[in-house]
Order: C-alpha cells, then sequence, then structure tokens
C-alpha cells in the first residue's frame, strides 16, 4: 500500500533543474534512503515533501491526499535536521514538547508524550538539560524526539549523522532503525554516505543530478549497479574498456585476455561493441587450484592495508585492478614486484550502462 | 579559534624564553593599568571625595544634600526620561530596519545601504548633528518653513518645538537606532534558518515562531543594546547643548553649568551630580544584569 | 512573500527618510545665506574664516596625538594580552568598556578636579591641558580603538605567528614591525580613522577645558550665525562620511571590524 508517493516531481532554480521527474512510490513503515552526491537533488526532494521548497511540476501525496501546495506548518511530517537545528533557547524537555504546545495539547498530555519520547531515546534524566549542555549525538536524539512527538506520518532525516564523529554515526544510525521498527514509521533518509545507506535501508535511491539513477534494495544497489554512476558511488569499483568477441558465449576481450561473463548484455549484444565491465574488489581473487574461466597473470604493484581488509593492486596487461581480501592473522601476502595469477567468477563481471 | 586559556595550560611553555617569571608578565600591561588609574578610574573615584567636600576642601554633606532639591532631582528625572524614551524608541525602530534589511527578503544592496548609513549616522552626532536638525526642523527650517509656506501650517502653533523634550528626542534618535541596527544585524544573522523550519515542520506560525523562538534568543541582545543606547543617551551632552543652547534642564547640562563657571560655578556641586550620574549608570547596569540572567538563563 | 517584501520597504524607506531627511534641510538651508538664490557664500565665509582654521588645525593636530599615543598603549596592551595574558582578558576587556559607563562630562568633571590643583597643575599651562585633553580623548577613543585591534589580533592568531617568528630566530622588534603589526594594518586604520571621526568635533572635553578646538568652535559660529553652521553640519557630515567609507573600504572581507563610535 502506497503511502507517500512523488508523481513528476520538479524543482527548477532560475534555469538549471535541481530535480527533475522524480517518480516514487514508499510503503507504509518502509525506511527509504536518498543517496548521492552532494548537489544531486537529494535534499531538495526531501524539501519538497517537508514543504519548505514548491516543486516547479510535480505532486506529493501523503496518504492518499495532495499536498503539494500545503505550507510546511499545514503538514504532519517530523524532520530531522543536519545541524539537530534543537532551540537554543528551550530545555529538552521543552524542544520535545514544542510541537505539541503548538497543537494545543493538554499540560498533562505533552508530559506524559515527553518522557515517552525521552524514554525512546535514553535520555530520561537530561529533560531539564539545555541543548548546549548536552553532546552532539545526544541533541540529534532529542531532535529525532522532537519529530516524533508529534506522531508524524512521515519522518524525514536530512544528513542527521553527518556532523557526528565516526563511532557516534555508527551507533546512533542503528539507534534511528531500531525506533523507526518500532513505531513502524515511513521514513526518508537523505545521505551521501553509501555504508550509511547500505546499512540502514530498506530502500535505496541513487540520485545524480537531479534524477534517479537506480532504485533498488541495499543487495541490488551494491551486487547489481545498473550504472557506471551506481557502480563507482556504491562501493569500491575497477572499471575497464572491454569488446565484445562473442555474445553467445558471453566472451569479451580487455586489453589483451579474454573474460567470460554472464551478463545479460553481452548476450544481447553484437560482436565487436565497445562496452565497459565491472569488477568489484572483493571478487578477484588470487591463484586458484585447476584450470578455470577468467584466470589471468598479473603481477603485484602495491599493497595498502585497511584494517579488515587488505587492498592489492595488480595490474593485467596495462589494466590496473584493486584486489580486496578479508584480513586474518595467517594470511599470505604476495610481494610487490611479484608475478602471480588472479581469477575472477563468471558472474562477478558486470557491464554498466553508461 | 581556540580558547586561547586552554593553550595557556600550565606545563606547556609556549613564548617562555624572553622574562623569567609570571610576575614580570604582569608589567607588560602595567602602563595600560597605570594609564587606566590616572584617567579613568582615579577621576571617577575623585568625584566621591570631592562631593563631600565644600571648596575649600572643608568635609560637608551639602552637596549631597543638594543633590535633592527639586531642580536637581528634576534635571536627573528628565534625562532619564529622554535616555529612557529614545532608548526604547530607538531599539523598536533599529530592530525593525535591522529585520527589514537582513531578514525582509530585500535585495543584498540594500542591506549593504543600510549597514554603512546607520555606520554613518552612529558617528554623525554632537554639535554637527544638533545644526542640521535646526535647520530641517528649527523655526526658520526648510520643513518647517515649506509647511508653513505651501500648506500655513505652522508645526510650532501645533504643539511641536525642537528646542524641547520631543525634539531632543528625536535628534537624538538619529545616532540612537542606526546603534542599534549596527549591533542587532549580526544577531539577526545569528538567527538560523533551521530554527525556523523546524518550527514551521513542528507546526508553529510565524507569530509562534517569533513568540516562542526568535524573540526570547535576541532577547538578552536587545536588552543589552537598550541599555547602551540608553547610556548613550544619558551622557550626551555637546548635542543637547548645540540644540538647545543650555536651556533644557539636562543633568549634562546642569554638570557642566556648575564646573564651567558661567552663573552657576559650584564645581564641587558639580562633581556630586557627575556622582549621581554614575550611580544612576550603575544602578542601570544593575537592572540590566538582572535581566539578562533571567532572560539568558539558557546561554550558561 | 510579496507582504514581507512591502512591509520591509516601508521600514527601509522610513529609515532613509529619517538619515536623509535632516541632512538634505542642512543642505539646502547652507545655500541660503543670499535671498531668492542658491549659493556657496556660507561655505565661503566659513572657509575664510581664521578662527575656523586655526580652530580645525588643532582638532586634527589632537587627533593624531590621541591616535598615536592611543595605538601605541593599545595595540602594546592588546598583543601582550594575547600572548601572555591570556588570563588579564576579562579585566582588560572591562576597564576598556568603562568609558561607556562614565559619561564624559563626569569624566572630565574627575580631569579637574584632579589636575587642576598641585601636584600637577596641567590646566596651569596650554601644553598641560592639551596633554590632559589627549588623555581624555584616548578614553572616549578606546573602546573602539580595543576592540577592532583585539579584532584584528584575534583573527591572525598572533601566538602562532610569534612563535613561527621565534623559531625563524627574529627578535621582539623584527616579530612586532615585521609579522604583526603588518597583519593587523587593517585594524589599526579603521582605529584610526575612527578616533579621528570622535576626536575631531569633540565638544565636552575641548569646551570644559577650554581648548580652541573645533567643537567649541562650532557651538560659538552656532550662537553668532544662521547659515553657516548649516554648512558646518554639511562639511562635518561629509567628513564622517569619508572616515566611514575609509574603514569600511579597508575593512572588506575582514571580520569583526567594529564602526560605532560616539561623541555626543
Amino acid at each position: 500500500m502506497t503511502h507517500l508517493s512523488l508523481s513528476n516531481v520538479s524543482k527548477k532554480f532560475v534555469e538549471t533543474f535541481a530535480v527533475k521527474d522524480f517518480n516514487l512510490a514508499v510503503e507504509r513503515g518502509e525506511f527509504v534512503s536518498f543517496l548521492g552526491p552532494s548537489g544531486c537533488g537529494k535534499t531538495t526532494t526531501l524539501r519538497m515533501i517537508a514543504g519548505f521548497e514548491a516543486p516547479t511540476a510535480g505532486k506529493v501525496i501523503l496518504d492518499d491526499v495532495d499536498v503539494t501546495s500545503k505550507a510546511p506548518n499545514q503538514r504532519n511530517v517530523g524532520m530531522v535536521f543536519q545541524s539537530y537545528a534543537l532551540f537554543p533557547n528551550m530545555t529538552v524537555a521543552q524542544n520535545i514538547g514544542f510541537g505539541l504546545r503548538i497543537h494545543r495539547e493538554s499540560e498533562a498530555a505533552i508530559k506524559q508524550r515527553v518522557s515517552e519520547m525521552l524514554a525512546l531515546i535514553h535520555l530520561e534524566k537530561r529533560g531539564s538539560n539545555y541543548p548546549h549542555q548536552l553532546s552532539g549525538g545526544q541533541q540529534q536524539r532529542v531532535a529525532l524526539a522532537r519529530a516524533l512527538a508529534i506522531h508524524p506520518q512521515v519522518l524525514l532525516l536530512d544528513e542527521p549523522l553527518s556532523a557526528l564523529d565516526a563511532k557516534i554515526r555508527v551507533s546512533l544510525r542503528a539507534e534511528i532503525r531500531s525506533i523507526q521498527r518500532a513505531l513502524g514509521i515511513t521514513a526518508i533518509y537523505v545521505t551521501h554516505d553509501q555504508e550509511e545507506a547500505l546499512s540502514i535501508s530498506d530502500r535505496i535511491v541513487v540520485m545524480n543530478a537531479g534524477a534517479i539513477e537506480q532504485v533498488g534494495t541495499p543487495f541490488e544497489i551494491y551486487n547489481f549497479p545498473q550504472t557506471a554512476f551506481v557502480a563507482n558511488f556504491v562501493g569500491t569499483l575497477n572499471t575497464a574498456e572491454a569488446e565484445v568477441i562473442d555474445p553467445s558465449k558471453g566472451l569479451i576481450r580487455m586489453d589483451a585476455v579474454q573474460l567470460e561473463s554472464d551478463s545479460p548484455e553481452i548476450k544481447s549484444g553484437q560482436k565487436g561493441e565497445k562496452i565497459t565491465i565491472a569488477i568489484r574488489p572483493e571478487r578477484l581473487h588470487f591463484l586458484s587450484e585447476g584450470k578455470r574461466a577468467n584466470v589471468f597473470e598479473c603481477k603485484i604493484e602495491n599493497i595498502t592495508f585497511l584494517g579488515s581488509v587488505v587492498r592489492v593492486q595488480v595490474s593485467v596487461g596495462n589494466v590496473k585492478f584493486n584486489n580486496d581480501t578479508f584480513n586474518n592473522p595467517f594470511l599470505e601476502l604476495p610481494k610487490i614486484g611479484e608475478k602471480t595469477q588472479i581469477t575472477c567468477a563468471r558472474d562477478a563481471v558486470l557491464v554498466l550502462k553508461n | 579559534m581556540a580558547d586561547p586559556t586552554q593553550a595557556d595550560s600550565p606545563g606547556q611553555p609556549l613564548v617562555r624564553s624572553f622574562l623569567p617569571t609570571d610576575l614580570l608578565v604582569w608589567l607588560g600591561v602595567l602602563p595600560f593599568f597605570l594609564f587606566a588609574i590616572l584617567f579613568i578610574l582615579w577621576p571617577s573615584s575623585s568625584l566621591v571625595v570631592g562631593s563631600f567636600q565644600d571648596i575649600q576642601g572643608h568635609f560637608t554633606f551639602k552637596n549631597i544634600v543638594d543633590l535633592f532639591t527639586p531642580s536637581i532631582l528634576n534635571s536627573y528625572l528628565l534625562s532619564i526620561q529622554i535616555s529612557l524614551v529614545t532608548a526604547v524608541a530607538g531599539t523598536l525602530f533599529g530592530f525593525m530596519l535591522a529585520y527589514a534589511a537582513v531578514l525582509g527578503g530585500l535585495p543584498r544592496w540594500v542591506r549593504t545601504a543600510v549597514m554603512t548609513l546607520c555606520g554613518v549616522a552612529a558617528n554623525f552626532a554632537g554639535v554637527p548633528l544638533a545644526f542640521a536638525f535646526v535647520a530641517t526642523l528649527g523655526r526658520t527650517g526648510i520643513f518647517t518653513a515649506s509647511l508653513r509656506d505651501a500648506f500655513h501650517f505652522d508645526i510650532y502653533q501645533h504643539g511641536f518645538n525642537l528646542y524641547s523634550f520631543g525634539g531632543l528626542a528625536l535628534t537624538y534618535l538619529y545616532f540612537q537606532f542606526p546603534l542599534m541596527v549596527l549591533i542587532i544585524a549580526p544577531s539577526l544573522d545569528g538567527l538560523r534558518r533551521e530554527w525556523r523550519e523546524a518550527s514551521e515542520n513542528l507546526g508553529a506560525s510565524t507569530w509562534q515562531y517569533w513568540r516562542h523562538i526568535a524573540l526570547p534568543i535576541l532577547l538578552p541582545s536587545l536588552l543589552g543594546t537598550m541599555i547602551l543606547l540608553f547610556g548613550n543617551a544619558f551622557g550626551a551632552y555637546a548635542t543637547a547643548y548645540a540644540l538647545t543652547g543650555g536651556f533644557l534642564n539636562l543633568i549634562t547640562i546642569e554638570v557642566g553649568n556648575q564646573i564651567s563657571g558661567n552663573v552657576l560655578y559650584n564645581p564641587n556641586l558639580g562633581l556630586a551630580l557627575a556622582l549621581g550620574m554614575i550611580v544612576v549608570m550603575s544602578v542601570s547596569i544593575g537592572l540590566y544584569t538582572w535581566l539578562q540572567r533571567r532572560t539568558a538563563r539558557w546561554l550558561r | 512573500m510579496r507582504k514581507i517584501n512591502l512591509w520591509a520597504w516601508l521600514w527601509i524607506i522610513l529609515g532613509g527618510l529619517y538619515f536623509f531627511g535632516p541632512l538634505y534641510g542642512a543642505l539646502d538651508f547652507s545655500m541660503r545665506e543670499k535671498r531668492g538664490i542658491l549659493s556657496f557664500v556660507a561655505y565661503e565665509n566659513v572657509l575664510k574664516d581664521p578662527n575656523f582654521r586655526d580652530s580645525f588645525t588643532y582638532s586634527t593636530l589632537i587627533a593624531l596625538a590621541t591616535i598615536t599615543v592611543g595605538l601605541i598603549l593599545i595595540v602594546s596592551t592588546a598583543y601582550w594580552v594575547h600572548l601572555r595574558l591570556p588570563q588579564a582578558r576579562p579585566i582588560v576587556d572591562f576597564i576598556t568598556l568603562l568609558p561607556f559607563v562614565v559619561p564624559a562630562i563626569v569624566l572630565v568633571d574627575g580631569f579637574i578636579q584632579i589636575y587642576s590643583g598641585p601636584p600637577f597643575a596641567l590646566t596651569d599651562t596650554p601644553q598641560g591641558t592639551n596633554v590632559l585633553l589627549m588623555f581624555g580623548y584616548i578614553v572616549t577613543a578606546m573602546p573602539y580603538m580595543y576592540r577592532s585591534v583585539d579584532a584584528g589580533l584575534r583573527a591572525v592568531d598572533v601566538r602562532t605567528l610569534t612563535e613561527a617568528g621565534q623559531s625563524l630566530g627574529a627578535g621582539w622588534i623584527t616579530i612586532l614591525f615585521r609579522v604583526i603589526l603588518p597583519n593587523i594594518r587593517t585594524a589599526l586604520l579603521s582605529g584610526a580613522f575612527l578616533t579621528f571621526a570622535i576626536v575631531i568635533g569633540e565638544y565636552t572635553f575641548a569646551s570644559l577645558l577650554a581648548r580652541p578646538a573645533f567643537g567649541p568652535y562650532m557651538v560659538l559660529l552656532g550662537q553668532d550665525r544662521a547659515y553657516e553652521p548649516a554648512a558646518l553640519s554639511i562639511m562635518s557630515f561629509a567628513l564622517t562620511w569619508a572616515a566611514m567609507m575609509l574603514i569600511q573600504f579597508l575593512g572588506r572581507g575582514a571580520p569583526g571590524q567594529g564602526q560605532v563610535a560616539g561623541a555626543h
């Protein structure tokens, strides 16, 4: 059942489109992320849902009601801002209760709801503190509680974690996700951090230059990127130019070596067609027992230790690939300059649409 | 910028090669403190001593007692009134103007122009300002004359008088409201857009946003500026003297009369009058501090 | 949105009228000395008056002395506080704000009380009174001067610059004159122009210390003549305007440059 839908929404600033023909249907209780680089239109889209920007064209429909031209204070939409935007002159409890006070709830009801919310964000004892007395992570939790206190139909989060430290970011995003699940509230989450989007979302909308590149589950977005932009933006990726040799067998040539791929784009392609292929670093493996498809001679160029993974840069002819291997104390690393063999499965070779 | 006191934590020698001990470090500010003592603190405190002396230097309470004669009390009252009126009016008008220039959604050049003109107007005070008002709104001033010539309407026949309380207040406002604009504009800039959006998002109207968020946040700086405007008007002497020729019975004029020795030469009474001014300023600053504590509880 | 714009324009226009009204009045009035025609006679009269030249020169000299002595005192103090005595900042800040609390007329009263009699007897000679006047003006201008210099020093991170200079082998004098001062040039000039604007037309100190300065000259002229004061008003305004424009021109991009003064 569609809860929130945006149809053909566009936003034009002077002569340029910040958002163009945006179409999306969000289910009730779904957690959807807008992912993309800065300036891709993700925040503008979010602000159109909140009512801070009026779309140049298109419709925003929430619970079967067209809210496109409603003022922000007439929509029942909760928003969490990147900079927390807590009111500095109010205590934590007053901040959380502000929306209810505006809606003229009774003092008793406000008090009740505020203490519920404080319990939800585990800040029961901080109700009478002022925002500047809290840490960044605590402030953002208060902002979340303030947005949720008014029982919004949708929760909007505009890069809520990007002002926080790395560790708090990870724990708070898990907290946001579990609160959202517990309340069953529909949430739209804007971020430029692919790891964040992958870990928190039911679905991801990858955006670029005001348009949607791909919509899918984190699994689909990561494993089956449909465009070069998505493949490059989400995770790291080896890309190379190649040429189709035999579409029926999935045979292609990359520089001096031949590869086999399961990609449907090759099957439906023409012999001699130029394509761009992509291989995730973790899908490359050093040497393997026995003869199988896609084994190439390579030379070790560089080794970088990244913590949980070790990244080895190799050259296959003129093409440079990154290989990621999970780190463990017994890992036997090759030496720089050494010649060895590298391999990847047929289904690891993706073809990117340009 | 980092707090400099933090960088100076003990055991972290920074620039420590020039002078040996901490006591000597204070020598660097000795000239300044000497200057402050000689030309601010001593002159101010000498008022206390002189106020209790007669012209021969004998101890007396007469000067202090004289402060409570009706004419002198009226001078204080008049000065306090005009300072209060121009501070409040200057705050209101200056705030509206700053609001219009900063948040009114006008082109950028309007703001630049307003800030520049206010910078000039806040500094264009004293004698020349009084002359400009005389030339405009005096008995033969341009505005007065053109109204009389064009409409046979004489503002002086209808209660207006530049050389009175109202006229002086109008003149003081010329430097009062621009000062307000200059000081409050950065605070208006400091109102973050997200606060407004967050309040709208929670259902608040524009009025509710100002009532619950923007005004409470601005209140400490509004009060602070108002006290500055009050002091600004309370100590003003040149403008009033040049405008009214010393006939309006302000306390500054009274002090001037007592010490410059025209008819009323009594320097010791002058000192007592000045002491009274310091008392008034101290009381108003105390009042301000108290208000500031109440309105800015969330700051600390 | 449109409604807000109209409302905003209304206040801007009101402010503009208040600002330009008296200026227009003074300008118009100053040109009416000759009946029936507009002329610059009043301006000529003022400029021809030897008392004008003398008092203006006197005030300019006093202003220059105030700027020189005041800047030396304030820059050295502010620099030292930034570098070595951050714990003295609150008290220095407080002292520099005192002139706001103690009106000029009160201060000059105290000056006369202390310095007119023995042992100082400064008011017995013109030179002594001039020195006293200069110190009075330093006090008056101090809040503005200190704020300007302090903002300048804040913006350049004196501590690091000084340490960098020391590590390169420079001595105190070299650091101050080759590194610090050039970096706060804008702040120094702003402070100087602001001080000039304050001192040039100041009346209270000059009149009560009975010095032949420009402020008392203007008041005297105001009592005797009709059109010349308006001309003087316009000329003073032009001077204030020029000082403020210079400050603004210098202060482009430099943060925290105050431009509020006052000698009312």
